[in-house]
């Protein structure tokens, strides 16, 4: 058991990194003079390390700590991603005005995001429901804080307490789920779980009713209709950064826990090579439950996209409805799908944080967050809009950027497992969405500036991280092989 | 009956009766003190399960601990302690219809399954038992569990603390 133990320290050293730069963040904040900086540096410097320590795992396929965490090419590929997620969120947030003015405190803030990210890196490894309920709960608790950072805003203070009660609410769904499957396989390991469903011939109701449970629980954490009504409040309401983090961040986690847990528990291991769900798929057929669920979001979130006029509101509706895009992949659940849901996610964090951060930018220097205000903001500030309108663009999945290769890639995965009118669902969703992410371009670009308008100076650091983002979103538009054969790779999960 | 199961119906009936009060109660100190009821009855199954580290716990932490926190910050925030709290029921026939339909569909389920039972195993000492898994199997989730407190009472702090305009001395963040 010892050894078993060393071992695994060993191979939980990306995560052990996290936990100590949370305690030296708090440390620095006591210590620091100029800490406002100088925390977010110090948390900077421990994402670089932990990013070293995910790096060298790569290639590795082991379960750790009884069974608890697996350090497989998937928990590897997500830990990746939010890594790179965790390090622009820093940079963020050392830019933001709106956290320099309202947020005291920035040691404490910066500790929380670490958090945060400690959870979801238990969240992409976690086989164990136990550890699963930990990591969400872990995830959660410091996301309600850290919404509500800026709390003497008044609908920062409404959108802590808008998550926290809808987010208390998903947790006890996705806790009774999880405690009713339990009760029927006597295991709280995935892999037990999936032996004594194997094992046992009658599937009771129980089991679906838990499933069905457990899907709600994921869905408000992943934001799919009808559970996304909690987003847009508290994306609008939270501080730019964390929304983008939210927005991106989390919903990587949440599909990576809700990927594995599908796949391992409910998936025959015997066939997996055609199509996924067979393994529970004898009474309900879930996965066009599932497929229902994404109609739902991609459909629903670009219809209601349509009405908004606040840019965050804006992202807000077009991240759930990306969400049903990605889901489309679970509907899958076969290795194709869940690569196409992978390249999706990775696609999808770049281009979705290169708009919040615009907007987030726009939002500091003009007060304001309204899409009528954007008007000729492309011509005053030429930077920042053509930079807007790209990024825009490749949230609508349009060539040559990487938005296009994202929708081809999970499109293509769904056609080639028969689900002819999904697809034809989600190409239809995708004119709608056309229509609003055109409008904020069209505002920014066709519309004469107004006189008392003056261009958005842009310091050194802000193009930077611009152009760090606009980079990948032109990159894996061309060159998407590296990325494809990366996702195809770390479709290993360990047990499988 | 035997007295075991005779025990289990009257905590299970305690547990209920005194939840049903704490929700339906307008009083904000009648349902901490009907939620203390509740508490003690879980506690008392854990005992009926020979659980008796958890049973201690629970007793300590929820009952003894949480609850007069509880009570002391009602004290403490409201005007008047004995202040009725607004209540209104909105979408009242949607609502008792959603809950029927679940309660009946958890009903019929829960009679329909064949739970996995576990032997009762009558053991007097079970702290070491408890002490050898959290060290061994359960360590990882007993370490996180250390962090996610740490973090929770960090918040908690953040978003209690006072902000409304004045200046506070950086020495006393928490």
């Amino acid at each position: 058991m010892a050894e078993h133990i060393i071992d695994s320290i060993f191979l939980f050293l990306p995560e052990i990194t996290l936990t100590l730069t949370l305690v030296a963040a708090v440390l620095a904040d006591l210590v620091l003079k100029e800490r406002n900086r100088m925390v977010a540096w110090v948390v900077f410097a421990g994402l670089l390390v932990t990013g070293v320590f995910v790096l060298r795992q790569c290639g590795l396929n082991e379960s750790i700590f009884s069974d608890m965490i697996a350090v497989d090419p998937f928990s590897v590929f997500f830990k990746g991603l939010l890594t790179i997620a965790g390090l622009f969120i820093v940079l963020f947030s050392v830019v933001s005005k709106e956290l320099e003015q309202n947020g005291r405190r920035i040691g404490e803030y910066y500790m929380l995001l670490t958090g945060v990210l400690l959870g979801m890196f238990l969240m992409a490894g976690a086989t164990n429901v136990l550890m699963m309920y930990l990591a969400f709960e872990l995830t959660s608790i410091s996301s309600y804080v850290l919404s509500g950072f800026t709390k003497n805003l008044r609908k920062s203070a409404e959108a802590s307490m808008k998550y926290i009660i809808y987010g208390s609410v998903s947790s006890g769904f996705l806790l009774y789920g999880l405690t009713l499957l339990i009760g029927i396989t006597g295991s709280t390991d995935i892999y037990g779980i999936r032996d004594a469903l194997q094992s046992s011939v009658g599937h009771d109701a129980v089991l679906y009713l838990s499933v069905m449970m457990i899907l709600v629980g994921f869905s408000y954490k992943i934001t799919v209709l009808p559970f996304h009504f909690w987003a847009p409040d508290v994306y609008e309401g939270a501080p730019t950064p964390i929304t983008t983090f939210l927005a991106t961040a989390s919903k990587i986690a949440g599909f990576a826990l809700l990927m594995r847990f599908f796949r391992i528990s409910f998936v025959d291991g015997g066939i997996t090579d055609f199509a996924g769900y067979e393994g529970i798929i004898a009474v309900i057929p879930w996965n066009i439950i599932v497929a229902i669920l994404a109609t739902l979001t991609m459909v629903g979130a670009n219809l209601m996209a349509l009405w908004q006029d606040n840019i965050k509101r804006l992202l807000a509706y077009s991240s759930i409805s990306h969400a049903g895009f990605i889901l489309m992949g679970l509907v899958l659940l076969n290795d194709e799908g869940m690569a196409a849901m992978m390249v999706y996610l990775a696609i999808y964090l770049v281009m979705n944080m290169g708009a919040f951060f615009i907007a987030m930018i726009i939002s500091d220097r003009l007060h304001t967050e309204r899409i009528s205000d954007y008007q000729g903001l492309g011509r005053s500030s030429p930077f920042l809009g053509v930079s807007m309108a790209i990024f825009l663009v490749a949230l609508a999945g349009f060539p040559p950027t990487a938005g296009f290769i994202a929708k081809i890639f999970i499109f293509g995965a769904v056609i080639h497992a028969g689900w002819i009118w999904l697809v034809v669902v989600a190409g239809f969703s995708t004119v709608i969405s056309l229509f609003y992410y055109i409008r904020v371009v069209k505002n920014m670009f066709l519309s004469e500036p107004p006189d008392s308008m003056k261009p958005i100076e842009t310091s050194r650091g802000v193009m930077a991280v611009v152009i760090m983002l606009l980079i990948p979103v032109f990159v894996f538009g061309i060159w998407f092989s590296p990325l494809l054969s990366w996702a195809r790779d770390a479709v290993v999960l360990f047990g499988l | 009956m035997e007295l075991s199961a005779f025990l289990f119906y009257f905590f299970a009936l305690l547990i209920i009766g005194s939840a049903a009060i704490m929700v339906f109660s307008k009083n904000i100190v009648h349902s901490a003190f009907a939620l203390m009821f509740t508490l003690a009855g879980l506690a008392a199954f854990y005992a009926l399960l020979y659980a008796g580290f958890v049973a201690v716990t629970q007793l300590l932490v929820y009952v003894g601990g949480i609850l007069v926190i509880v009570l002391f910050g009602v004290m403490l925030t409201t005007r008047g302690y004995f202040e009725k709290i607004k209540t209104r029921t909105v979408h009242l026939l949607p609502a008792a219809l959603f809950s029927m339909a679940i309660a009946i569909i958890l009903i019929t389920v829960f009679l329909s399954t064949e739970w996995i039972l576990a032997p009762l195993e009558e053991e007097v000492f079970t702290v070491q038992g408890i002490g050898e898994l959290l060290m061994t199997d359960y360590m990882l989730p007993f370490q996180v569990v250390g962090v996610l407190l740490l973090l929770a009472i960090i918040g908690a702090v953040l978003m209690a603390t006072r902000v409304a305009g004045e200046e506070e001395p950086p020495s006393a963040s928490g």
